[in-house]
C-alpha cells in the first residue's frame, strides 16, 4: 500500500532531479528553435507575397494538426531511417517540439505585428527606411514585447509536452521517474514528486517571464 | 506492387481499428471534459469559500502536472491504493480531467467577462441564483468561451495519441505496431498523421461552424 | 388594507462598504400612486438607496416593509416573489445580451413565473407595443439605440406586473436626443397610476411629474416636499445651493 513508500520515493529524487537539465535544455532549445524559425515565418506571413503566405499557411496547419507523439516517432523512426542519418533522441526532441513551436510561435507573433498601428509602417517609410530596416528596428521591437504573455504559455506548454519525448528514451524528467519506479515500485509517489517538481518549474519559469516583461517594458505604453 | 496492396489489406483494417479507438476515446472524454469544465468554471465563481478552494486546487494540479504524467497516475498509480483501471478506463478519465480544469479557464473567464448588470437584471426580475446563473449568465458565457474552449477540444484530439503510453491501443498505438513489424515507419506514420490532420481539420472546420451558428448580432465583445 | 396606507416604507436604512457609511438613517414611505424624484449630487446614496429596496443590496440596519409586512429578513424564495413585485430600471439599461427584445420580455415570464411560452409571448408583445417598440420585437439590443434599450427594459419590467418601480436615473446614460422618448414612456406610465421612485438628474421632468422630491446628501435626506417647494422654496440652504448650482434654479441662494 502507499503507506510509507514516499520515503523510498524520495530516495529517487537526486536521480530525478538530474533530469531537470535535460529537460530544461530540451525545452529552451525548442523554444529558441520555435524563436528563430517563427520570427522568420511570422515576417513571411505578414509581409510575404500570397504564395510565400499560403506555404507557410500550410506549414503552420501542419504542425498545429499533428500529434507531438507522431511527430516524435515519424521523425525518429521514419525520417532519419530514411536519409540515413542518426541523431540523439535528445537532438530529435528538440527539432521536433521547436518546430512544432514554430508554428505556434510564428502566430503569436503575427498576431502581435498585425495589432500595431498601420502608421508605424508608414512612418518608418518616410523618413527613408527600406522595408528590412523598418520591421527590424521598429516592428519587431514592439510586437517581441507585446509576444512575452504568449511566449509564458509557450513555455508552459513546451515544458508540459517535453515529457511526452519520454517515448523516444530522452533521459528527461519524466524518463528517470520511470525508471526508478521500475526499481521500487513507488508508482504512485514517484507521478506526484515528479509532477510537482513540473509545477515548481511551470512556477519559476512564469515568473521569470513576468520580471522579463517588467524589464523590458517601455513606460506609458500601453495597448 | 503486390506486396503494397498486401499491405494495404493489413494496414488499413487495423489503423480503421485504431481509428475506431481513438473516437471511442476523444468523444465521452470530450464530452465528460465540457460538462465539468463548465460546472467547475461556475464553481470557481459563486462558489463558497471551501468549493472555490477545493476546485482552485484541483485546476491548480490538473493544468500544472503534464498529461503524460497524470495518465501514468491513473494507469500505474492507483493500483497502489488498490484501484485498478483498464487501459481505456485510465485514459478516458484522465483526458476528462484534465480537459475539464483547462476548460474551467475559459469558462472563468468568459463569465467574469460578462457585466455585472446582467446578474443584477435578472435578480430584479425575480430569478434566484442558480436560475440566473443558467438562463442568463451561462448562455452568455459559453458563447464566450467557445473558442477557447474549441481549441481545447482540438488539443484532446491530437493528445488522445498518448493512450498508446498506458498500453490502450488507439490510432498512434496501432501504427507503432504496424511499423515496427514491418519496418515501414515512414509510409505509416505519414497516413497516421494524415488521419489526424483530418480529424483536427474537420473539427475545426465544425468548431467554425458552431460558433457561426450560435452567434447573435453584434454579440458584445469586450476583451479590455 | 385602507387605500391611505403606504405600499412600500423603508425605515431608518443604513448601508456600510468598508468604513464608508453609504446610508445613514433614511426613512421613507409609498403611497399608491406616488411619483418620488431623489436628487441629489452623485454619490449621495441614491443608487445605493433604490438598490437596497430590492434588497439586490443587503441593508446594515433598519426595516423595508411592503403592504405593512417585513422583507428586509427574506431569504430565497421570498426574496424572489418580493422582486417580481418591485420592478427596477437601471441607468445601464442591463437588457440580457443573448436574447432579441421579445425574449428579453418574455424571460422573466416563462422562468420565473412559469407562464406558458404562448401565453408569455402575447402579454410581451403588448408591453412592447405600450412602450412603442413592437416593430422592434425580433432585435437584439446590440442593434438597439439606447433610448429603445432603456424602452425594452421599461417592457421587461412592467411585464412582471409590479407593484412599484425603481427608477435608477434612466435617462443618465442616454444621448440629450433620445431622453425624449424615455421620459415620455414614463409619463404614461404615471398617467396610468405606476407607483414609482426615483432618481434622476432630470429636473424639468420631475418638476411636471412628480409629487414629491427628495433631497439626498451625504446619506442622508436633506429637505423633502413638494417641487414647488424644493425647486423655489427650499428652507435648506444645502438644498437651494444644489438646486441652483446645476440648474439654474435660484438665482440668489443667498437670500
Amino acid at each position: 500500500m502507499i503507506g510509507n513508500g514516499w520515503k523510498e520515493a524520495l530516495e529517487g529524487l537526486p536521480y530525478i532531479l538530474q533530469g531537470t537539465w535535460v529537460t530544461l535544455a530540451v525545452v529552451f532549445g525548442a523554444l529558441a528553435l520555435g524563436l528563430v524559425l517563427g520570427l522568420v515565418l511570422a515576417v513571411g506571413h505578414v509581409y510575404g507575397k500570397p504564395a510565400v503566405r499560403r506555404g507557410i499557411g500550410l506549414y503552420v496547419w501542419f504542425f498545429r494538426g499533428i500529434p507531438l507523439l507522431v511527430l516524435l516517432f515519424l521523425f525518429y523512426f521514419g525520417i532519419l531511417g530514411a536519409l540515413k542519418l542518426e541523431l540523439s533522441p535528445f537532438v530529435v526532441a528538440i527539432i521536433v517540439l521547436g518546430l512544432i513551436s514554430s508554428a505556434y510561435q510564428s502566430q503569436i507573433i503575427r498576431g502581435a505585428i498585425k495589432s500595431l498601428p498601420e502608421g508605424q509602417m508608414k512612418a518608418a517609410r518616410a523618413i527613408g527606411m527600406s522595408d528590412r530596416q523598418a520591421i527590424v528596428f521598429t516592428i519587431l521591437p514592439q510586437a517581441l514585447r507585446l509576444a512575452i504573455p504568449g511566449w509564458s504559455n509557450e513555455y508552459t506548454v513546451i515544458l508540459k509536452d517535453s515529457a511526452v519525448t519520454y517515448a523516444l528514451g530522452v533521459a528527461e524528467l519524466m524518463t528517470r521517474a520511470h525508471h526508478v519506479a521500475a526499481r521500487t515500485y513507488q508508482h504512485f509517489w514517484l507521478y506526484i514528486l515528479v509532477g510537482i517538481i513540473f509545477m515548481v518549474l511551470t512556477f519559476c519559469g512564469t515568473r521569470a517571464m513576468a520580471m522579463i516583461e517588467k524589464k523590458v517594458a517601455i513606460k506609458g505604453y500601453s495597448r | 506492387m503486390d506486396e503494397f496492396l498486401f499491405l494495404r489489406q493489413e494496414v488499413a483494417p487495423a489503423l480503421m481499428s485504431g481509428l475506431w479507438m481513438s473516437i471511442r476515446l476523444i468523444l465521452p472524454s470530450a464530452v465528460c471534459g465540457l460538462a465539468l469544465g463548465v460546472l467547475v468554471g461556475v464553481l470557481r465563481i459563486y462558489g463558497n469559500h471551501f468549493l472555490k478552494a477545493l476546485v482552485g486546487t484541483y485546476v491548480l494540479f490538473f493544468r500544472g502536472f503534464p498529461l503524460l504524467v497524470q495518465l501514468y497516475l491513473w494507469y500505474f498509480g492507483l493500483p497502489h491504493v488498490g484501484i485498478y483501471l483498464s487501459p481505456y478506463m485510465a485514459a478516458v478519465i484522465g483526458f476528462s480531467l484534465c480537459s475539464a480544469a483547462y476548460h474551467s479557464e475559459y469558462v472563468r473567464g468568459a463569465i467574469l467577462s460578462i457585466k455585472k448588470g446582467q446578474m443584477m437584471a435578472a435578480k430584479s426580475l425575480g430569478f434566484s441564483h442558480t436560475g440566473a446563473i443558467f438562463y442568463i449568465i451561462l448562455p452568455q458565457a459559453i458563447r464566450r468561451a467557445l473558442p477557447g474552449s474549441g481549441n481545447e477540444l482540438i488539443y484532446l484530439i491530437k493528445y488522445s495519441s498518448l493512450a498508446y503510453m498506458v498500453t490502450c491501443i488507439e490510432l498512434t498505438g496501432e501504427g507503432k505496431i504496424l511499423a515496427s513489424a514491418y519496418f515501414k515507419y515512414m509510409e505509416i506514420f505519414m497516413i497516421v498523421g494524415a488521419i489526424y490532420l483530418l480529424m483536427v481539420s474537420l473539427a475545426t472546420w465544425g468548431l467554425n461552424r458552431l460558433e457561426d451558428f450560435v452567434a447573435v448580432p453584434g454579440f458584445e465583445r469586450i476583451h479590455d | 388594507m385602507t387605500a391611505d396606507e403606504p405600499i412600500l416604507v423603508v425605515q431608518d436604512l443604513r448601508k456600510r462598504f468598508a468604513e464608508k457609511e453609504i446610508l445613514r438613517g433614511i426613512s421613507l414611505q409609498l403611497h399608491r400612486g406616488d411619483i418620488k424624484v431623489l436628487i441629489g449630487p452623485s454619490g449621495a446614496g441614491k443608487s445605493t438607496l433604490l438598490h437596497c429596496i430590492n434588497l439586490l443590496l443587503p441593508a446594515d440596519d433598519g426595516r423595508i416593509l411592503l403592504h405593512g409586512r417585513d422583507v428586509t429578513g427574506f431569504r430565497k424564495r421570498r426574496v424572489y416573489e418580493y422582486r417580481q413585485k418591485v420592478g427596477m430600471i437601471f441607468q445601464d439599461f442591463n437588457l440580457f445580451d443573448h436574447l432579441t427584445a421579445l425574449r428579453n420580455v418574455m424571460i422573466g415570464l416563462v422562468r420565473v413565473k412559469k407562464i406558458p411560452k404562448n401565453e408569455a409571448r402575447r402579454r410581451a408583445l403588448r408591453e412592447l407595443e405600450r412602450v412603442g417598440l413592437a416593430e422592434h420585437a425580433d432585435q437584439y439590443p446590440a442593434e438597439l439605440s439606447g433610448g429603445q434599450k432603456q424602452r425594452v427594459s421599461i417592457a421587461r419590467a412592467l411585464a412582471m406586473e409590479p407593484e412599484v418601480m425603481l427608477l435608477d436615473e434612466p435617462t443618465s446614460s442616454l444621448d440629450p436626443e433620445l431622453t425624449g422618448e424615455v421620459l415620455t414612456v414614463i409619463q404614461d406610465l404615471a398617467a396610468a397610476g405606476m407607483t414609482m421612485m426615483m432618481a434622476t438628474h432630470q429636473f424639468d421632468f420631475a418638476e411636471s411629474l412628480a409629487n414629491e422630491i427628495i433631497f439626498m446628501e451625504d446619506g442622508a435626506i436633506v429637505e423633502k416636499g413638494t417641487p414647488q417647494k424644493m425647486l423655489y422654496a427650499a428652507e435648506n440652504l444645502r438644498t437651494r445651493e444644489f438646486c441652483a448650482r446645476i440648474h439654474g434654479y435660484w438665482e440668489n441662494p443667498e437670500r
